[in-house]
């Protein structure tokens, strides 16, 4: 009977394909897509416990273990500092991306000139259009030793001028502020979507009641935003372990003296992968998928608490 | 009914209007002052440093681009409108498709199908088992499909277009069914027409990616002449940078011929150029697919 019900099932699946052929041929060239770039290179974690020759190739060279992982926290003080500097870096972005785009949304929302909304969210949402490089030679503007802004505002107030791209310990806070430079619009945006779905009744009942705007924004506005903020910063937990390879390579580029401070997991993987191996850097890697998978199932377990039961995904 | 207003929300109200003007203000100075700077005279920048206001306007830097690495300039700028039109063409079709057929609510299989899609977000085999496969198995260095091929299809892109399929009414498929219709017409001459305006959000989204994109070129790209614009812009700035560290290999420092820092911000200015015109008419387009993408279903 049992086999019965199978063959029953699969010429169940057998005829949903044919009768909806034409939409599951047209879900072909994306999983096709995802097949190859996502899916396939999922083999190829088996290097991260070899020690990886082209020769052999990737199931053939010699099975080493965990030495590689083993290596990346013990083996070099680079591991460790790419997984501190990652997570110092998002912990502050976390931080400032809530304080500035909630900021910027609930004070937007106060102005009544239509115009003068119009061209401020044009330019706050400005930055997101350009690319990390591009963000590059705005920070090499600002930054350069003898002509960059900073250093010129520093000399006007009689300090001595700072050679900023041979000092390591400022870049951390730099990228930090690009970051927030680039993300506030956007972030906003999403904020200002979420407002517009809210009750109107409730706010105009608070008005009769001799509310002032400020009580409007702390008693309704702040608690109604609740929910888009901890989704948000829960997918952003989820991701803490990434680092943004395009931010830290478009903004210090190859700068030897600077490179190795701001190193996040992402920049290092990708620098190993030169020095070290395919196998070792395989290995790290790997180690931030794995964190990544823990702490998105974990944000999306806790957004299914917070939000009844809706989860990030 | 107008409520009288007293003197805390007059204030709050001018706190606003500054805050957000100056938020304004920090977001778009360095832009005022990358165009200030290509328009200036690289002496007077010597002197002055970088400022908002052009000083000693001249076209010089712009005339000087085109004289000397024009050939360079202008191929990079038709790579990077090869790839944008090309990516984006084709990373339309590939993600309308599967948005449409993961819509219809007949398809058994679209959870399924979604779930395939979502976890290749939350899980991945990382940066080297994906490059040994793209350029060991699928030939992607140092060829324009490197550029293109690897970005095609991207996962929030195809689940944004979704939402918006999936507030066409159903009945209108059906009523298209009995007609005869299979759903590869309806997606045609139904879903399509009626989804202009998200497609061109979508598809402005991919353009951006593209135009934007530098990190492919690191990846799959030693040729010179494949170099699209971004990838141009980030070898200046990358030379630029390890220089002002004071810390470069001597042989290397030779062979670096460094642009002055007028001909730097031409070129940032020449990238991001037709953002800046098509700006005005993109923008809201944008907005409306940030939106709709926080907007859970």
């Amino acid at each position: 009977m049992g086999s019965a019900k199978v063959k029953k099932k699969r010429s169940g699946a057998l005829h949903e394909l044919k009768k909806n052929r034409v939409l599951y041929l047209m879900c072909v060239p994306g999983l096709f897509f995802l097949l190859l770039f996502s899916y396939i290179p999922l083999a190829g974690i088996w290097m991260a416990f070899t020690n990886y020759n082209v020769v052999d190739g990737i199931f053939g060279s010699p099975f080493v273990g965990l030495k590689n992982l083993h290596y990346f926290f013990f083996g070099t003080g680079m591991g460790p500092k790419s997984i501190y500097n990652t997570l110092f870096i998002n912990f502050w972005g976390i931080i400032l991306g809530l304080i500035f785009p909630i900021s910027i949304a609930v004070f937007f929302n106060e102005i009544q000139g239509k115009m003068y909304k119009k061209f401020t969210q044009s330019m706050m949402f400005f930055p997101y259009f350009l690319s990390w490089v591009v963000v590059g030679t705005i920070v090499y503007g600002f930054f350069a030793t003898d002509v960059g802004v900073v250093n010129r505002l520093l000399t006007a107030l009689g300090v001595d001028k700072i050679r900023w791209y041979a000092e390591p310990k400022y870049w951390k806070t730099i990228l930090i502020c690009c970051n927030v430079w680039k993300w506030s619009g956007y972030n906003s945006i999403i904020y200002l979507g979420a407002m517009t779905g809210f009750d109107r009744s409730l706010f105009e009942a608070a008005e009769v009641d001799g509310a002032t705007r400020f009580q409007l924004i702390t008693h309704l506005t702040l608690p109604m935003l609740k929910p888009t903020a901890v989704v948000l910063t829960l997918m952003s937990i989820g991701r803490i372990f990434f680092g943004d390879f395009g931010m830290v390579y478009g903004i210090i580029g190859n700068n030897p003296v600077i490179g190795d401070s701001v190193a996040v997991i992402d920049t290092y993987v990708y620098s190993a992968m030169r020095s070290l191996g395919f196998s070792y850097s395989t290995a790290v890697g790997l180690f931030q998928s794995v964190m990544g998978l823990i702490l998105v199932t974990l944000a999306n377990w806790a957004a299914k608490k917070v939000n009844d039961g809706e989860g990030l995904f | 009914m107008k409520i009288k207003k007293n003197k805390g929300d007059i204030a709050l109200q001018i706190f606003a209007y500054i805050f957000i003007g100056l938020i304004g203000l920090v977001c778009f100075y360095p832009l005022l002052m990358t165009l200030s700077v290509s328009f200036s005279a690289e002496k007077v920048i010597a002197i002055k440093g970088y400022s908002a206001i052009p000083q000693d306007f001249t076209l010089d830097t712009y005339v000087y681009i085109f004289g000397t690495s024009g050939k360079d300039i202008l191929r990079s700028y038709g790579v990077t409108i090869f790839v944008t039109v090309a990516g984006t063409c084709a990373a339309l079709l590939v993600t309308s498709m599967l948005a449409f057929a993961v819509s219809v609510a007949d398809l058994k299989y679209r959870n399924t199908i979604a779930f395939i899609c979502n976890f290749t977000i939350i899980f991945s085999a990382g940066l080297i088992p994906w490059y040994i496969m793209c350029v060991n198995y699928y030939h992607l260095k140092d060829n324009l499909a490197g550029l293109i091929v690897p970005s095609m299809f991207s996962v929030w892109n195809m689940f944004l277009l979704r939402t918006y399929f999936k507030a066409i009414s159903q009945s209108l498929y059906e009523a298209a069914r009995i007609d005869g219709a299979n759903y590869f017409q309806i997606y045609v001459k139904i879903a399509m027409p009626l989804s202009k305006t998200p497609l061109l959000t979508v598809g402005l989204m991919y353009a951006l990616q593209y135009w934007n994109d530098w990190w492919n070129t690191l990846m799959f790209i030693t040729e010179k002449k494949l170099w699209p614009l971004q990838y141009f812009l980030y070898n200046i700035l990358s030379n630029v940078n390890a220089i002002s560290s004071g810390r470069v290999p001597s042989g290397a420092a030779a062979n670096i011929a460094l642009p002055s820092e007028t001909v730097k911000m031409a070129v940032t200015i020449l990238t991001i150029g037709p953002i800046i015109f098509a700006y005005p008419f993109i923008q809201k387009y944008f907005v409306d697919g940030v939106m709709t993408g926080a907007v859970k279903e």
